[in-house]
């Protein structure tokens, strides 16, 4: 069982990967899927004082928008329960955005600017102090540092021949990745999706690849999409030694 | 009233791209190129923007 993953990145930027993982069972790529949303910790807003709130919306309005807020995540100095401060000061009329927080600790901070989260008119005030907690996203979708993870198997495609001359070819639709016969890794997009576009009048064959999955990995940007991966795969490691310990005799 | 920050159905953050997104669709660009533009690509992210209405300014005299 203690064979090694081969493990080879397609896409890969900040927020953003697509990898092939090799010699995985379905349980095993779920659970990674799983431990990327559910157990990878980041911080969120959870308590709101309001020293003056004179917006249109109510307190708890602002307070749901302000947790939905992603804020970057240092998973190295806090541990869950963990609170970091945050506060907003604005007045009308002008649009408060997550940008105008400001944060006791420079490496929790809003990780997009631009989100608006209420408009003021004139008159208007909005101010208030908010605590931060690192807190997983089994307790609150706020947490989840994955967006859209999903994982599909890796299709191979083989060409068995001509297409006859006279057929109408239909389109043969495909999605994420696929693996040519020259064993070369090629995303769908490069064709439209669309095998016929690259190998016109051929007839191909598709298969799964046994224990062959290509996950795509996208962000918040609370924790970048390497970090997120690789703190998903440590939580279930460490989920299987406690497991371990707590049944061994 | 205000744009919401999230997708309801994935969670991506589509709030950052409401102004920029309302500004270049009412100066008469296509808005499924804008969104194409903005990287809103899933079509649960896109309703988000396109069904939104502000409405601020519609309470704000009954406060």
């Amino acid at each position: 069982m203690a064979s090694d993953f081969e493990v080879e990145f397609i896409e890969r930027d900040d927020r953003n990967a697509r990898f092939v993982v090799r010699g995985l069972t379905p349980a095993f790529a779920n659970g990674i899927r799983r431990a990327m949303i559910a157990d990878v910790p980041t911080m969120s807003i959870d308590t709101v004082r309001f020293v003056e709130n004179s917006s249109v919306m109510f307190d708890e309005m602002i307070g749901l928008r302000l947790g939905l807020v992603p804020l970057t995540t240092p998973l190295d100095d806090y541990e869950t329960g963990e609170t970091a401060t945050l506060a907003l000061d604005v007045e009308g009329p002008a649009t408060a955005y997550s940008g105008d927080l400001r944060s006791s600790d420079d490496l929790v901070q809003p990780a997009d600017e631009n989100i608006p989260i209420i408009e003021l008119k004139e008159g208007q005030r909005l101010e208030l102090e908010a605590d931060a907690v690192l807190d997983r996203g089994r307790e609150h979708a706020k947490h989840q540092g994955g967006v859209a993870v999903g994982y599909r198997h890796l299709q191979r495609v083989d060409v068995v021949g001509d297409a006859g001359e006279f057929d109408e070819q239909e389109s043969n639709i495909l999605r994420g990745v696929i693996e040519t016969e020259d064993d070369e890794l090629v995303l769908t997009d490069e064709f439209d999706n669309d095998l016929t576009e690259r190998y016109p009048g051929k007839e191909v064959e598709v298969h799964d690849v046994p224990g062959a999955f290509v996950f795509h990995v996208e962000t918040d940007g609370s924790v970048t999409a390497e970090e997120l991966v690789l703190r998903a795969a440590d939580s279930i490691g460490d989920r299987a030694a406690e497991l371990e310990e707590k049944v061994a005799v | 009233m205000m744009i919401p920050v999230r997708c309801f159905t994935c969670g991506n953050v589509v709030g950052e791209h409401w102004e920029e997104f309302k500004a270049r669709s009412a100066e008469g660009e296509d808005p499924a190129e804008v969104l194409d533009d903005l990287g809103v690509d899933r079509h649960c992210c896109r309703r988000m923007l396109v069904s939104h209405k502000d409405l601020v300014d519609v309470v704000s005299p009954y406060q």
